[in-house]
C-alpha cells in the first residue's frame, strides 16, 4: 500500500511538472506538421504540351505540365489546393551539358525542376491537400529578355493552371476524366514559389486580385525569392523563407515582401512571417537542383559555386567546423514551415501557429534549431498594438501611439534604410548584399526598411517608449515584440559574441519588471561569416511573453524600455516595437 | 549612390522603352511576340564588329574568355530616353561576353563597361555567351573595360582584362 501511494505521488509530481513545463513553454501542445499523415497518396502528372500556353507580351511559349499529389481514391473532399512554382534554372540537358532553350531540341531532354518539391507535396497530400507543382521551363528560357524578368508570365502561368484545375473540378477533362470533379476547393488555395518563382507567386496573387479574385488565395509562401518589382501581398497570409547562405539571391532581397507589406494596407487582417535559416543555401530546397539527389546537369551547391572564395567561410563554406546544413536538413526546414504555414492558413489547422510566431521551437521535421522566426501580427484591434513603427524621424521622439519616445546615453540614435532623407543604407561601408532590408531592387526605385540605428557606450543606455494612459491596458496581448539585429559593423560589438539587453515594462504605479532578451530569444547573435556576402543584417523578431513581467500591472502599462545594461557597449538595429497576439 | 541609381534607371529605360513603344498597351490577350519584342530581335540581326577580344586563359571566376561588341542597324527608328533626353536612334550596340558555361541563376547577369551598366544579359542556348544591348553610344569608348556581374553587384564584377579597342568605323567616333 505504501509503495502504491508513493508511486501515485511520484506520478502526480511528474504530471504536475510536465503540465507546468507545458504551460510555460507551450511546446508540448504543438504537433509536428511535417510528419506524414494518415492518407495514402497518389502522384500523377498532366501535360498539355511544351508550347500550350502563351503568356501575354512574352517572347516564348510555355508548357502546361504539372504534377498532382492527392489523397488516393479521394475519399473525401473537396480538398484545399496548394500550388508550387519552381524558379529559374537550366531547362534542358544533353549528355552532361545544361541548356537554356525551350522546347528542348536536337535530342536534348527536359530538366524537370517542378519535381523537386515532391517531398513536401507527399506530406501535404497525406494530410488531405491537393498539391500541384507547375513546370515553368518555357518562362525560364527567355525571361531575361522582358522588363519584369518574367514575373507576369509566371503569374499568368499559375492562373492558367488554376483555370485547368477549375475545369477538372467542374466538368472534368483529359487526362483524368471526371476523377476530380468536386474534389478541389478553389476557395482555399495556397501558393509557394521558389527563387524567381517566389516573385512569381506574389505577382500571381496581385494578378488574381486584379481579375476579381476568382480563386481564393489564402496564403503565399515565397521561398528564397527574388523581389525585382516590389509587388506586395496584403490580406493573405505571407511567409518568406530566407537562407542565410544563399549564393544566388545572396542579398536576400525577398525580405522586402515582408517589410513592404507590414503597414501598406491599414486593417490588413493577414499575418506575415519569415524564417532566416542559418546554414541553408538557395538550391537545396529543390531536389532536382541538389547534386546529392539529382541526376541532371545544373545541380549545384550555389554558395560554393557562385560566391568567390566561398569555400573558406566559417559559416557557409566547406571548411572544417562550418555551420552548413546538409541538403536533407535544409529540406527539413522547408518541409516543416511550408506544411505548418499551409496547414494553418489554408487548412485552418491552427495548432501550428506557435511555430509560425516563433513561440514554439522548430519541430523535429525541421531537423535543425538554427533558424529564426519573425512575425508581424494582423492589423486588428486586440491582436496588434503598434508602439513604435520607427518609420520616420518623428518616431524618434513621438511614437506610433502618440506618446514620448526618449533615449538616454545612446549614440547614434537615428533612422536609416527608409525613404529619403534617411540614408539608403544603414551600414555605408558594407555591401548591399550584406544589408537585405535595404538592398536596391532591379525594377523598382522603392527604398527599404526604416530602422533605428543605435548603440551604447556604458550600462546607462536606455530606449524608452511611453504608452498613453488610455492605451496602457495590454493584458489582452501575449507578448511585447520587436525586430532586432546586432550591427556587425559597429565596433562596440565583439565579433562572434552575442549581444544582450533587457526589456522593461513599467506600470502606472511605478512597478517595473525586466526580461533579458537572451532568456527568450537567440536573435541577438553576432551575424556569422567572413566571406561576403556574409556577415549580413537580418532583423529577427524577439517576442517576450507578458507573463514573464511578474509584478507589473498589465492593465496599466506606462512604458516599454530597452535597458542596455547587460553588456558594456554595443550597437543594434531595431524596428517594429509592438504588443501582439498570435493570429486568430 | 546617385550615379548608381541613375545608371539603373538608364538601363531600365533602355530596356523598357523600345518594348513599350512597339507593343503599345499591355493586356492578357495573345500576341505575336516576334513582332513586339525588338530586344530579342536585336539578339539575332546581323551586326558590324566594333571590338573583340579573346583570351586563351579565361578568368578564374565565371570563366570569361572574351567579348564582342557589334553595332547593329535598327529595323526601324526608335525614340528612347538617353541621359534624360528623348532622342531618336537608328543604331544599337550589342555587347556579348563569352566563356562559361554560365549558370542559369535567379539573379540576372549584368554587363558593364567601366562603371556603367550596359544592360541585363541574356544567355544563349548553350550558355556560352551572355548579351546585352544598349542604345547609348557613349558607353562604347576606346579603352573601356567590359565586366560581368550577377545583379547590380558593382563590387563583385568580373573584368575582362583586354580593354575595348574600337575599329575605325565603330563606336563613339
Amino acid at each position: 500500500m505504501r509503495t502504491t501511494i508513493k508511486n501515485y505521488l511520484l506520478t502526480l509530481l511528474v504530471f504536475v511538472l510536465l503540465v507546468t513545463a507545458g504551460v510555460r513553454t507551450g511546446l508540448a501542445q504543438v504537433p509536428d506538421p511535417g510528419t506524414p499523415g494518415p492518407l495514402p497518396v497518389t502522384r500523377e502528372e498532366y501535360d498539355f504540351g511544351d508550347t500550350a500556353f502563351q503568356p501575354s507580351s512574352f517572347p516564348g511559349s510555355v508548357e502546361l505540365r504539372a504534377s498532382i499529389h492527392y489523397p488516393t481514391n479521394l475519399p473525401a473532399g473537396p480538398y484545399p489546393v496548394i500550388l508550387f512554382l519552381h524558379g529559374r534554372h537550366a531547362t534542358c540537358f544533353k549528355g552532361g551539358s545544361q541548356l537554356l532553350q525551350w522546347p528542348c531540341t536536337n535530342g536534348a531532354e527536359t530538366i524537370p525542376s517542378f519535381q523537386g518539391y515532391d517531398y513536401v507535396s507527399e506530406v501535404l497530400a497525406s494530410h488531405g491537400y491537393v498539391v500541384v507543382s507547375v513546370s515553368a521551363n518555357g518562362v525560364n528560357a527567355v525571361d531575361n529578355s522582358v522588363f519584369d524578368l518574367g514575373a507576369l508570365a509566371r503569374g499568368e502561368l499559375m492562373q492558367k493552371h488554376l483555370d485547368i484545375l477549375k475545369t477538372f473540378n467542374t466538368t472534368g477533362g483529359a487526362p483524368f476524366g471526371t476523377r476530380f470533379v468536386g474534389k478541389f476547393d478553389l476557395t482555399r488555395v495556397g501558393t509557394m514559389g521558389h527563387s524567381r518563382g517566389g516573385e512569381g507567386v506574389v505577382r500571381h496573387y496581385v494578378l488574381n486580385n486584379s481579375l476579381g479574385a476568382p480563386y481564393g488565395i489564402k496564403a503565399v509562401f515565397p521561398l528564397a525569392p527574388v523581389d525585382f518589382n516590389r509587388f506586395v501581398v496584403n490580406n493573405a497570409a505571407l511567409n518568406v523563407m530566407l537562407p542565410y547562405c544563399d549564393g544566388d539571391v545572396s542579398d536576400l532581397q525577398g525580405v522586402h515582401f515582408y517589410d513592404d507589406a507590414r503597414y501598406n494596407v491599414p486593417g490588413d487582417t493577414a499575418p506575415k512571417h519569415y524564417e532566416l535559416v542559418m546554414g541553408a543555401n538557395h538550391n537545396f530546397y529543390n531536389t532536382i537542383w541538389t547534386p546529392a539527389t539529382s541526376s541532371f546537369p545544373g545541380a549545384a551547391n550555389d554558395w560554393l559555386a557562385f560566391v568567390p572564395g566561398g569555400h573558406s567561410d566559417s559559416q557557409c563554406g566547406s571548411v572544417g567546423g562550418n555551420q552548413r546544413l546538409t541538403a536533407a536538413q535544409q529540406r527539413g526546414t522547408g518541409l516543416a514551415y511550408m506544411t505548418a504555414f499551409f496547414r494553418a492558413y489554408v487548412g485552418g489547422e491552427t495548432q501550428f501557429l506557435p511555430l509560425l510566431t516563433g513561440d514554439a521551437p522548430p519541430p523535429p521535421s525541421a531537423q535543425t534549431n538554427k533558424l529564426f522566426v519573425s512575425y508581424h501580427a494582423p492589423d486588428v484591434a486586440g491582436v496588434r498594438l503598434d508602439v513604435n513603427r520607427l518609420l520616420n524621424d518623428t518616431n524618434l521622439t513621438i511614437n506610433t501611439l502618440g506618446a514620448a519616445a526618449t533615449q538616454t546615453g545612446l549614440s547614434p540614435y537615428e533612422l536609416c534604410g527608409g525613404p529619403a532623407p534617411q540614408p539608403q543604407r544603414c551600414i555605408p561601408d558594407a555591401l548591399n548584399a550584406q544589408q537585405p532590408h535595404t538592398t536596391p531592387s532591379a525594377r523598382s526605385p522603392l527604398r527599404g526598411l526604416s530602422q533605428l540605428k543605435t548603440g551604447w557606450n556604458d550600462l546607462t543606455g536606455n530606449y524608452k517608449n511611453d504608452l498613453p494612459a488610455g492605451l496602457g491596458n495590454v493584458s489582452g496581448y501575449q507578448a511585447v515584440q520587436f525586430r532586432v539585429s546586432v550591427n556587425f559593423a559597429d565596433a562596440r560589438n565583439l565579433a562572434g559574441l552575442a549581444q544582450d539587453f533587457r526589456v522593461v515594462l513599467t506600470d502606472a504605479s511605478g512597478s517595473s519588471a525586466s526580461v533579458r532578451v537572451s532568456d527568450v530569444s537567440g536573435a541577438l547573435f553576432f551575424p556569422p561569416g567572413e566571406v561576403r556576402p556574409v556577415p549580413k543584417i537580418v532583423l529577427n523578431t524577439v517576442r517576450v511573453p507578458l507573463s514573464a513581467f511578474s509584478g507589473v500591472n498589465l492593465n496599466a502599462v506606462r512604458s516599454v524600455q530597452f535597458a542596455f545594461n547587460e553588456r558594456l557597449q554595443g550597437g543594434v538595429l531595431v524596428t517594429d516595437v509592438a504588443f501582439a497576439n498570435s493570429p486568430q | 549612390m546617385k550615379r548608381s541609381v541613375k545608371n539603373r534607371h538608364l538601363a531600365i529605360t533602355l530596356l523598357v522603352l523600345p518594348f513599350l513603344l512597339v507593343t503599345g498597351s499591355n493586356g492578357f490577350g495573345q500576341r505575336n511576340p516576334d513582332r513586339e519584342l525588338p530586344l530579342r530581335e536585336l539578339l539575332n540581326v546581323p551586326g558590324k564588329l566594333v571590338s573583340e577580344a579573346k583570351s586563351s586563359r579565361p578568368t578564374t571566376e565565371l570563366k570569361l574568355s572574351g567579348y564582342r561588341v557589334e553595332e547593329i542597324k535598327l529595323p526601324r527608328q526608335l525614340n528612347v530616353e538617353l541621359h534624360g533626353q528623348q532622342v531618336a536612334v537608328d543604331k544599337a550596340w550589342r555587347v556579348t561576353v563569352q566563356g562559361g558555361p554560365f549558370a542559369v541563376r535567379a539573379m540576372p547577369a549584368v554587363i558593364w563597361i567601366d562603371d556603367q551598366i550596359v544592360g541585363n544579359g541574356i544567355e544563349n542556348e548553350t550558355l556560352s555567351q551572355i548579351t546585352a544591348i544598349t542604345f547609348d553610344s557613349s558607353l562604347i569608348r576606346e579603352g573601356g573595360v567590359v565586366s560581368l556581374s550577377y545583379g547590380e553587384d558593382k563590387e563583385g564584377r568580373v573584368r575582362i582584362s583586354q580593354r575595348l579597342h574600337l575599329t575605325r568605323e565603330g563606336g563613339n567616333q
